[in-house]
């Protein structure tokens, strides 16, 4: 009797570590990095990470949030980024107006996520294969439009006015790349866990065939999430141009590999696997602040590399291991 | 689990509406595939009448040589495709292999540079290499991680230690094995096009020759199947990440051969090695990747670049080129995929 409650003990602990240990993690990651370096809880290192590693990434990563939900990948994410960031910044240079800078700049996103949508739902495509071909695409187009990777940089002396509006300004305090982190959280968690469209979005990821058959626009919906999330990427081509006030060809694809990252980090917080908002940030936190905390610890730039595979590997083999054992 | 029910209904489903019109389809299939296969024949033929000196041996043997570091690392992407299953999400990738490569070409190119001969710096690279798959290995099938995951993880570890091995710099190497690989010839024929030739040679009749290799696509095709049939279908995924990193090494080692140094970037090989993996599966009758498929995309995606070369075309067209091909072909193999009944 008393091995059994024993045990049935253990298998809860595991079941609690095993859901948990994301968030485990960061818990001590952040003590780590709070004891190890005194700069590191300070408000000012706090919101430069947030400003300057976070909002970024986290509005390419929810992005992708909505495409794993549905069981695709974009690959392509990089280049909404570049596209983005691409035309608002020869836009500006050209003279035009910061409205017509983003107007352009999102057109541009959207171009390729309506690409991405035609191939996966018109010619069944694999999204894999298909945001692949778009992305060799994508980067062929930036290396002819700027004659093989020639950064475009804006001098201060025209539209740094634009640029400031976007990258530079606070409303309450609160920066304005902040309050557009939190509008698209907010707007994506809505969408994805409040809404039918999220339903249709989780049932295609769960069973694609039972979605067919029960009557969901199956390639409607997802033309629909191909669109949303270059549309988003694109959001951050901008903010990434504002920021540097430049354009640097092929600059876009940093962001996939962590994206991808983090939005995967944060399915271990749900017992399916699922993809979630709640679990996405807290990906890219994770990210943001192990890179941060390296820095400060004084790892330079290569071992930090390291130090997040490692992380990112152990978070992991934790929580898929735990996982697999108490099943 | 629920992946295989899935896969399973989407099949039958697939196999009651294809059963209707199988003959037409069929026939529509052989056209589709004689298409794309057409089509990458007009590409040749058009290279081989506008671009000057296109099909001399010189030429063709240069070709060869460009895509031995692609071709071996594309051998390895492969091998984990067909045992982890073509799933996407779920199913076999190795990420981590042009990184892979990078570090051992690292280690390889240091430890000559610190005096250890060829034979203990080749077996160093073979090492890292196969202790990188092994990690792979490990996270995938002791761990049960995602693959893309897994090795999405790996890939950052091993980018980061090739940069803190070389400190992102270029490392000059030069051995007699490496001498060898660049300048040495049989029968008119140069060392490192033969290194393909046999490499390709060794790995073709071990994944299409031997009951290995056909358990290895048992494995990849249906795991539950596999299991039910005594296979160990651990070991045989396990397998692959690790044969996947001693591709990557012996791909290390052609590229120091080639460059005479190890340099950083080689990371950006994925997206190659994937697109010729996958573009590879087009050339086979049932759309599955097999080795003879990626020898024949990696060579056509080396014909590509270098008739572009000689045609004065911008090399920044080939990317481009490349991935409309990959979505044109893909486009018509699911097409033609409709008509095959299951997978």
């Amino acid at each position: 009797m008393s091995v059994s409650a024993n045990d049935s003990r253990k298998v809860s602990l595991r079941a609690f570590l095993a859901k948990y240990s994301v968030l485990i993690a960061f818990a001590a990651i952040v003590i780590f990095f709070a004891v190890a370096s005194p700069t590191f809880l300070t408000p000012a290192n706090l919101f430069n990470v947030l400003v300057n590693n976070v909002v970024m990434l986290a509005i390419v990563a929810l992005g992708l949030t909505i495409v794993i939900s549905s069981g695709g990948i974009d690959l392509s994410v990089g280049v909404s980024v570049d596209m983005a960031s691409m035309v608002f910044v020869m836009l500006l240079a050209a003279g035009y107006s910061g409205v017509v800078g983003v107007g352009g700049g999102l057109g541009a996103a959207l171009i390729v996520g309506i690409l991405n949508a035609i191939l996966i739902t018109r010619l069944n495509i694999s999204p894999f294969l298909a945001t692949l071909g778009v992305l060799f695409i994508g980067q062929s187009t930036q290396q002819l439009a700027t004659s093989g990777g020639q950064p475009i940089y804006l001098t201060s002396g025209y539209a740094s006015d634009q640029f400031n509006a976007i990258a530079r300004t606070a409303l309450f305090g609160v920066p304005t790349p902040v309050i557009l982190l939190i509008v698209v959280t907010v707007a994506v968690h809505i969408l994805l866990h409040r809404s039918v469209f999220g339903r249709y979005v989780q049932a295609m990821g769960a069973q694609p065939g039972v979605a067919w058959y029960s009557g969901i626009r199956v390639p409607r919906e997802l033309s629909m999430v191909h669109v949303l999330c270059a549309l988003l990427a694109g959001v951050t081509g901008i903010l990434l141009s504002a920021t540097v006030k430049s354009y640097v060809p092929l600059s876009g694809n940093a962001f996939l590999l962590d994206a991808i990252g983090a939005t995967f980090i944060g399915t271990t917080l749900s017992r399916e696997r699922k993809p979630s908002v709640i679990g996405t940030l807290l990906g890219v936190l994770l990210l943001a602040i192990v890179k941060n905390g390296l820095l400060l610890v004084g790892w330079n730039f290569y071992w930090q590399q390291v130090g997040i595979g490692v992380l990112v590997f152990l978070v992991l083999a934790v929580s898929f291991g735990l996982r697999r054992a108490t099943h | 689990m629920s992946a295989t029910t899935l896969h399973t209904e989407a099949g039958a489903s697939d196999e009651t509406r294809a059963t209707g019109k199988s003959a037409g389809r069929r026939f529509a299939t052989l056209v589709v595939r004689l298409g794309a296969i057409a089509a990458f024949a007009a590409i040749m033929a058009y290279f081989v009448v506008f671009a000057p000196g296109f099909t001399s041996s010189f030429n063709l043997i240069n070709v060869v040589e460009q895509s031995a570091i692609l071709g071996v690392l594309a051998y390895g992407m492969t091998s984990v495709i067909i045992g982890g299953g073509s799933d996407v999400t779920e199913g076999g990738i190795d990420l981590s292999i042009a990184a892979n490569m990078g570090l051992c070409a690292a280690v390889y190119a240091t430890l000559l540079s610190m005096g250890y001969g060829d034979f203990l710096s080749v077996l160093a690279a073979i090492g890292v290499g196969m202790a990188v798959g092994a990690l792979n290995a490990l996270a995938v099938v002791g761990l049960g991680i995602l693959p893309l995951l897994a090795t999405l993880a790996v890939l950052n570890v091993a980018a980061g230690m090739e940069l803190t091995l070389t400190q992102n710099t270029v490392v000059g190497a030069s051995s007699p094995l490496l001498g060898f690989l660049v300048s040495g010839s049989f029968l008119g024929i140069s060392a490192l096009a033969w290194a393909l030739i046999v490499f390709s040679a060794i790995i073709i009749t071990i994944i299409h020759g031997t009951a290995f290799g056909l358990r290895l696509y048992a494995v990849g095709g249906h795991p539950e199947a596999a299991r039910a049939a005594g296979l160990s279908v651990p070991f045989y995924v396990s397998f692959t990440y690790v044969q996947s990193g001693f591709c990557a090494a012996v791909a290390s080692v052609l590229t120091v051969s080639r460059l005479s140094a190890s340099t950083p970037g080689s990371g950006e090989l994925l997206l190659s090695v994937l697109a010729a993996a996958l573009l590879g599966t087009v050339f086979s009758r049932r759309f599955v990747p097999t080795m003879g498929g990626t020898l024949l995309s990696v060579l056509f995606i080396g014909l590509l670049a270098n008739g572009f070369q000689l045609l004065n075309v911008s090399s920044y067209w080939v990317n481009g080129v490349q991935g409309a091909l990959i979505l044109l072909v893909v486009a018509i193999t699911s097409f033609a995929r409709g008509s095959e009944g299951s997978q």
